[in-house]
């Protein structure tokens, strides 16, 4: 895995988040996972193929995934339920795009197959690719309470 | 203006709903895929501007796209595309299949009103 391929993210994940969200977002140091099991408890996921194959997720904490549907949506919601769900979704999505875009410019063409949406801590997942899992872990800020999301990321 | 929003995410619906109210389009009907969006655009000759994501199942925003250039009925109607799809085969895709505009998501309201605002004029609206 070519550590060239961080920076797409990098880059997709800051863009939706500052254009959408109108949230600022921090990266820690990115690692390699260990486990097969969704790092949050509400994760996007989504395949791709082309040029490459692989997937990647993207796993918020609960309270994560509620400031992120507030800041997107304008709204409270108490808990994790469709309109929840749907938002994480379609945020998996739009950044799935971006990070094509950019992935693009290192000469690689990919497409995307349709999100799904895993609600539960630890939940394993099967990576489709036989190298190893790239973990960006994130934090952000939203009225003075902390955020945290992880973006996993694997292809071949 | 009556509008048909086209999306298989129910919150990107609320999302660009909540836009269009900001530039007092207030009269819009929902879709959640292309099928769906024709069939209401068939029966209901009305319509006067088009917002439509790409990537749905049973009929994806392009195939949509294509469908309502090809009816008289329905081909003047301003059609935007707005999608995560940002590849360059992707808009072009959609230009020679007669998009009126094209906005990526994520999305500002400034761009999407802007994007409106060029589609109309450019189907002559």
């Amino acid at each position: 895995m070519d550590a060239a391929f961080v920076n797409p993210y990098l880059v997709a994940v800051q863009n939706v988040f500052t254009t959408m969200l109108g949230i600022q977002i921090s990266m820690g140091k990115p690692g390699l996972k260990s486990d097969k099991l969704t790092s949050g408890e509400v994760t996007g996921v989504m395949g791709f193929a082309g040029d490459k194959k692989g997937m990647f997720s993207i796993s918020f904490t609960k309270e994560s995934t509620l400031q992120v549907y507030k800041s997107m949506i304008g709204e409270e919601a108490q808990g994790v339920g469709p309109e929840v769900v749907d938002c994480i979704g379609e945020l998996t999505n739009i950044i799935s795009g971006q990070a094509r875009v950019q992935i693009e410019k290192l000469g690689y063409k990919l497409s995307a197959a349709l999100p799904t949406v895993i609600v539960g801590e630890k939940v394993e997942m099967s990576f489709i690719t036989k190298v190893p899992v790239v973990n960006l872990p994130f934090t952000f800020q939203v009225n003075g309470t902390q955020g945290q999301f992880y973006l996993d990321f694997s292809f071949e | 203006m009556k509008t048909l929003v086209v999306d298989d995410f129910a919150t990107m619906r609320k999302i660009v709903k909540n836009v269009l109210r900001q530039i007092d389009i207030t009269n819009v009907t929902e879709a959640e895929n292309g099928k769906q969006a024709i069939e209401i655009l068939r029966a209901d000759p009305a319509y006067e501007l088009i917002v439509s994501d790409w990537i749905m199942p049973e009929m994806t925003g392009i195939e949509f796209l294509k469908a309502c250039k090809e009816d008289e009925n329905i081909r003047k109607v301003p059609f935007v595309m707005v999608t995560a799809e940002a590849q360059k085969d992707s808009v072009l895709e959609a230009i020679k299949a007669g998009v009126d505009n094209y906005i990526v998501k994520p999305f500002t309201p400034d761009n999407l009103q802007k994007a409106i605002e060029k589609a109309k004029a450019k189907a002559g609206k």
